[in-house]
């Protein structure tokens, strides 16, 4: 009886549940097919029916911007949908370049009075 | 005779569709999902203060965070130190705040509390085994001394940060 209530309380709850998530966690940079440019293909899935946009950024170890690019800083990613993404990094920035992280972005105008951002970051996979 | 015969031809029709085979195939990929389950609400109990504590009306946010693989991750959670929107404020805002664990899905997770390392206005979990994590958010702000908090919509970001290790 009880595990039935608990059972359709977990239901209820879930359906309020919102996630972030970003694959994979350890990306390889590989030659893309610009001299001198690497890229890694990174897999983002928005579970968040409060956030529809994400920001990709590529840090030191010490948490400092690195220049790159992809076919958008900002990308725009649906509720419950996938979107596959490459980030460019230039060769010369490669051995600083340590993590690859979206953000979630909120929008300025939202009636809540607390927000969540969230973040994940992959560490780039070096080579030794 | 013939019974017999459509007999026999249907044992062996069926005995042949029984040795198909129709595999489902999955992978688990190592990776974390941060679970914004309760955003959380300020309560105001006194002109001056806004909190999230359940008993001054508010609600405290709660986040989990799945990890498919243990030791790739480590969790991060930034409670406000300042607020995103407000109406203008002319003296200073004293804010506090903590990051603990609440439920775990293993119980070896709630070692996790004590591990944790504070600064600032950041709280850093080692997230060592696999599995889901609750983490429960706290802020309050508490305005100049004692002065009354000028009417309007005010709105604070937690930041909660999954990175791998």
């Amino acid at each position: 009886m009880y595990s039935k209530i608990i059972l359709a309380l977990g239901l209820i709850f879930c359906t309020t549940l919102h996630a972030h998530e970003m694959t994979p966690t350890y990306p390889k940079l590989v030659p893309s097919y610009v001299d001198d440019v690497y890229v890694a293909k990174m897999k983002l899935f928005n579970r968040r029916d409060d956030v529809e946009y994400y920001e990709i950024g590529v840090f030191t170890k010490d948490w400092k911007a690195l220049p790159f690019a992809s076919s958008s800083r900002i990308i725009k990613v649906s509720f419950s949908r996938r979107k596959l993404f490459e980030v460019y990094i230039r060769s010369v920035d490669l051995p600083k370049a340590m993590y690859i992280c979206t953000e979630s972005k909120v929008y300025k105008s939202t009636k809540q009075v607390t927000l969540v951002s969230s973040r994940i970051c992959s560490k780039i996979e070096q080579d030794e | 005779m013939i019974k017999r015969l459509a007999t026999a031809i249907l044992l062996m029709s069926a005995s042949s569709a029984l040795a198909v085979d129709s595999p489902i195939q999955g992978q688990v990929q190592s990776k974390c999902s941060v679970w914004t389950e309760t955003a959380g609400v300020y309560g105001h109990p006194l002109p001056y203060k806004l909190t999230t504590t359940p008993a001054d009306g508010g609600v405290k946010a709660s986040i989990r965070i799945d990890v498919a693989q243990a030791d790739y991750y480590k969790a991060k959670f930034t409670h406000p130190n300042s607020f995103s929107s407000s109406p203008a404020l002319n003296d200073a805002v004293a804010w506090t705040g903590s990051t603990v664990v609440g439920q775990v899905s293993v119980a070896g997770m709630s070692a996790y509390e004590a591990a944790k390392v504070t600064y600032n206005n950041v709280t850093e979990f080692n997230l060592t085994l696999a599995g889901s994590t609750w983490f429960t958010v706290e802020s309050t702000a508490q305005y100049g001394s004692t002065k009354s908090l000028p009417a309007g919509n005010y709105t604070a970001l937690i930041k909660a940060e999954c990175i791998a290790k």
